[in-house]
């Protein structure tokens, strides 16, 4: 390849040249969003042998798949994390399927807040979103965590915190509500 | 960008597809409504913007070297150009061609099955080369066809899918694992023929593919493509100059 893209394109336009085909683009487009995309499929497989093989097959569809993308309806980082978060929740249901559930103690589980020094590099939408779940009930907020990072179901939720499954999806639901309203203003 | 009634109880829907928590045949049935219902896909798009940050809640973290090498190896980004299309067949969507119904696009059509049929080795310099430009959907948005020896190509919109006002859909040749480069504007309503550079002619071959995507009006602002691509499709050896040079002779210059 003659040149490469420089620095300041933008996670946009390299997935539109992804799109077109251009390989030093893809490379780009990997090496600025595998880290961020990696440690969301540790975190979601607790496995890092199977987080490489969902980051794997997410790159991969980036490739093929890069045509679909939509500026005008979503980012480039929305995109991508859905593609990966779709992959790992595939799997992961399917491993449960296998495998079956531990039951989990919303009083115990941790909150996985990155902390102050973190927040640096985080976006603004993230510290927002981190502003708005601090305000919810305590368990309602770790509801919400633990069904984004494990692709858990209603059911499997509720069967989890040894709660009945209306009062999983109440506490879901009003969460969703109150961060709806919280991250309007 | 419309933003979901707050006091739409289906809504909650897409919050709770977007956050994982809907069994497999609720979440099957969300994404098929997103992906024919406008409304629903910017529901679903609402939402994401709304709780997709919180992946940030994990440090970034390298993946290890290997895993790059392995999607290049999958992706078979290592292995030589192929001298020649093999998928020459596919590639040139002849059925696509066939069921157009247009009598200068099945005469092409058909020579070019002529000639695929006979297996004649491409000669070293092709005088004429075509391509298939099409959508996602697989409806053929454009065909161009390739006259080497004047340094001219002809666009020929099929079925292409409305542009967006003060948009106009932008033409690219992409070398094989190269950069984009700008071909010129086309037009969704009428054919249009463009001059190519000497560049741009050494450049055409079947390693190359052509792409449309939607840029401002008067084009690519950077050089590059910027907007969505919404079309695209490989080259091959086209028929014989009679039916080539017909869609040549039929088509408008641009004003």
């Amino acid at each position: 390849m003659n040149d490469t893209p420089t620095d300041s394109s933008t996670l946009e336009e390299l997935l539109a040249r992804t799109a077109l085909r251009e390989r030093a683009a893809f490379e780009q487009l990997y090496q600025r969003t595998s880290p961020r995309l990696f440690a969301l499929c540790v975190r979601m497989m607790r496995d890092r042998g199977e987080a490489e093989e969902v980051l794997q097959e997410a790159f991969i569809a980036v490739w093929r798949r890069a045509e679909g993308f939509n500026p005008a309806l979503a980012s480039a980082n929305t995109w991508l994390t859905t593609l990966v978060r779709n992959r790992a929740i595939d799997r992961l249901r399917q491993r449960r399927e296998d495998t079956g559930a531990d039951p989990l103690d919303l009083d115990r589980l941790p909150d996985e807040d990155r902390g102050p020094a973190a927040h640096a590099e985080a976006s603004e939408d993230y510290a927002r979103l981190e502003h708005c779940l601090k305000q919810l009930d305590p368990k309602h907020g770790r509801s919400v965590r633990e069904a984004f990072f494990t692709g858990a179901t209603y059911k499997e939720l509720a069967l989890r915190c040894q709660v009945p499954l209306a009062t999983m999806k109440s506490w879901i639901r009003r969460a969703l509500m109150q961060l709806r309203t919280c991250l309007e203003t | 960008m419309n933003t979901p009634a707050h006091d739409d109880p289906g809504e909650l829907r897409y919050a709770e597809y977007v956050l994982g928590v809907l069994e497999a045949d609720e979440r099957a049935a969300v994404e098929r409504e997103a992906a024919s219902n406008g409304a629903a896909s910017a529901a679903v798009a609402f939402w994401q913007r709304r709780l997709l940050p919180l992946a940030e809640a994990v440090p970034p973290e390298s993946p290890p070297a290997r895993l790059w090498q392995r999607i290049r190896a999958a992706l078979e980004f290592d292995a030589p150009a192929p001298l020649s299309k093999p998928g020459l067949w596919e590639n040139l969507r002849l059925w696509h061609w066939l069921t157009l119904g247009s009598g200068a696009l099945l005469a092409a059509a058909c020579a070019a099955l002529i000639f695929i049929a006979v297996g004649r080795p491409p000669a070293p310099a092709i005088p004429y080369m075509a391509a298939t430009i099409a959508e996602h959907n697989g409806q053929v948005g454009w065909t161009a066809t390739m006259d080497i020896g004047k340094s001219r190509m002809i666009v020929v919109p099929a079925m292409p899918q409305a542009i967006p006002a003060g948009r106009s859909p932008e033409l690219w040749l992409i070398p094989h694992g190269g950069r984009p480069i700008a071909v010129g504007l086309i037009s969704a309503q009428s054919p249009i023929t463009l001059d190519l550079s000497a560049g741009l002619v050494a450049r055409l071959g079947p390693t190359a593919r052509l792409a449309v995507s939607i840029e401002p009006h008067g084009g690519s602002p950077t050089g590059q493509p910027t907007g969505p691509v919404i079309a695209a499709g490989a080259i091959g050896a086209a028929a014989g100059p009679a039916t080539a040079m017909h869609l040549v002779r039929s088509a408008r210059r641009p004003a």
